[in-house]
């Protein structure tokens, strides 16, 4: 009984980690057409905003959108698998991605 | 025994979902290839290549190469260019609408046999790229950077597309890009 709690608690934890290091999923795997685009919340404590797509030549792009003016930051926009960006120090913001053609992909924000 | 294994799977899917490439990222050292020229208040920016050990190649425009002020992208070191002559990443602070962009720029790589790079604009011009010879492992590219006018973004004149040629002027390959 005793391993077995061990067990699960060792499993909670190792998905607890790898949630933490992959982040939030505020687009989950679909379909994209151009055009579509995903938001997060907005928060201050964002690190990084990735679209991941799966096959490559997919025009995309990720940026990060302030609560106050909405103006995009540190936008990137290209057909790498995985496109990444920064986000600000200073201030709220929401991770925001929007595809430019047709993939499946996903949208993450850590 | 069954919950093990389900909660075992929820481990597989989660790993799946980037976190081993953005762990591969943060600890992979990254190799200096090209410059983003400062200009009109925009400070200069390097141009880096990264190897990860998940078989990536990533490229990247961050003000030195242990900034976590970093973006870019990736792709399968077996696909490094999209099976194109060029991947480009265009990059730009400010926006959506084109006249409210402070700064941008562009930034990748080109195949070893890419003779010219320009950037095509929406009034129709071409502005070359300089190409600088890089390596990333074994492999031999051309990587670029390069800083809009802030003028051009000003008349609302931005990029449309990335276009590669050969030596005789012939096309080699072109990636559409925009702002907004």
């Amino acid at each position: 009984m005793k391993r077995a709690v061990i067990g699960v608690a060792a499993v909670v934890a190792l998905v607890l980690a790898s949630t933490a290091l992959a982040g939030y999923q505020y687009a989950p795997p679909r379909q994209w057409t151009p055009g579509a685009g995903a938001g997060s919340t907005f928060s201050s404590n964002w690190l990084a905003n990735n679209f991941r797509t799966y096959g490559s030549g997919t025009d995309k792009t990720v940026t990060f959108i302030r609560n106050t003016t909405y103006g995009w930051y540190n936008t990137k926009r290209g057909t790498s698998d995985y496109l990444e960006t920064y986000a600000p120090f200073d201030g709220t913001y929401k991770a925001h991605c929007v595809s430019h053609s047709y993939f499946w992909g996903s949208c993450n924000v850590r | 025994m069954l919950a093990g294994i389900l909660a075992g799977g929820v481990v597989a899917s989660r790993l799946d979902d980037g976190s081993e490439l953005i762990a591969a990222i943060d600890e992979t050292p990254l190799t200096r290839v090209a410059e983003v020229e400062a200009s009109e208040g925009a400070p200069g920016r390097g141009v880096f290549v990264q190897l990860t050990k998940t078989g990536h190649l990533c490229v990247w425009e961050a003000p030195s190469a242990t900034s976590r002020q970093r973006g870019g992208g990736c792709n399968s070191v077996d696909d490094p260019l999209n099976g194109s002559a060029l991947s480009a990443t265009l990059s730009y602070d400010g926006g959506p609408a084109i006249a409210d962009v402070r700064s941008a720029s562009l930034f990748g790589l080109a195949a070893k046999d890419v003779v010219r790079a320009s950037v095509l604009m929406s009034d129709g011009t071409l502005r070359d790229i300089k190409l600088k010879r890089a390596r990333a492992g074994s492999d031999e590219f051309q990587a670029f950077g390069y800083r809009f006018k802030k003028g051009d973004l000003r008349r609302g004149i931005g990029p449309t597309a990335i276009v590669a040629f050969d030596a005789a002027g012939a096309e080699l390959g072109r990636q559409p890009t925009g702002i907004g």
